[in-house]
């Protein structure tokens, strides 16, 4: 039940991340210069990491 | 630094970026360039250390382990592990946040995003170690648990360096020590944090979901 409750949790929270990030990665896409290309490559890896949340919260990975 | 209205453009902000003398931007360029290499240097680092932990997953016939006296070692608790990893995802967003209105001089936003980032990483290592308290693992017992109490440890450590950066760059930004032009601490603390999300993205697939 806990762990029910938990992957709740991790599910919104991750989808409200994901797509805050998402949402950054894409406002900032035109930027140029070093620390900004950095930037949208660690956003994107981070979108990512979400998308790796969600999946666990939803059983897919992480054996169920 | 003069606190300001709340959109300015984009155009606004790389113009004052750009609005320094030619020795800065060089300067700046030079440890932008240093610092991201750093990046690479501890990208490498943990490589070295997750290659190690995948050939020791890979040389044993089952994963989780079982042990010489005959007890399977139980799958790390996923549940768990995905709400600390939003809480880590959570403080990158703010960190963005707070870099984001640094350079749009809306500094009292700057400094909630900031306190939210230093409390989303207290809170991400809380749980870090909540989990250490209770996993069914101990480091000397074996590989797996040699391996995990490894990597995040290392990954904790970083995590911890991370928020006395953190609270160094507030302390700084609140003393005059950036401005709107010349902020460059901020863009590596930012760079920094988002570097620590990226790497538990890795540890979090490959210990708990892999």
């Amino acid at each position: 039940m806990a762990a029910t409750i938990e992957k709740g949790i991790a599910f919104i929270l991750a989808l409200l991340v994901g797509g805050t990030t998402s949402f950054q990665l894409y406002k900032d896409w035109a930027s140029t210069g070093l620390d900004n290309q950095v930037t949208k490559l660690l956003l994107g890896l981070m979108a990512f990491g979400c998308i790796l949340v969600i999946l666990a919260a939803v059983g897919v990975l992480g054996g169920g | 630094m003069a606190v300001s209205s709340f959109n300015q453009s984009h155009d606004a902000v790389m113009a004052r970026y750009d609005a320094v003398d030619d020795v800065y931007r060089e300067t700046r360029d030079m440890r932008l360039l240093g610092f991201v290499l750093f990046l690479v240097s501890d990208v490498v680092l943990f490589s070295a250390f997750i290659f190690a932990y995948l050939y020791l997953r890979n040389s044993v016939p089952n994963w989780p382990p079982i042990t010489n006296t005959g007890h399977q070692l139980p799958r790390f608790d996923v549940a768990f592990a995905a709400v600390n990893s939003c809480v880590l995802f959570g403080s990158g967003a703010t960190m963005h946040f707070a870099m984001e209105n640094w350079k749009h001089l809306n500094k009292p936003a700057f400094n909630l995003w900031m306190i939210a980032t230093i409390v989303l990483g207290i809170t991400f290592l809380g749980g870090q170690v909540y989990e250490y308290q209770h996993v069914a693992i101990t480091w000397a017992g074996s590989t797996m648990g040699a391996t995990f109490f490894t990597l995040t440890g290392m990954h904790g450590f970083h995590v911890f360096i991370g928020i006395i950066y953190l609270i160094t760059l507030y302390i700084q930004a609140n003393n005059g020590v950036y401005t709107g032009s010349k902020y460059f601490g901020l863009t590596a603390g930012t760079l920094y944090w988002h570097f620590v999300d990226v790497i538990w993205v890795a540890l979090f697939y490959l210990f708990y979901l892999m």
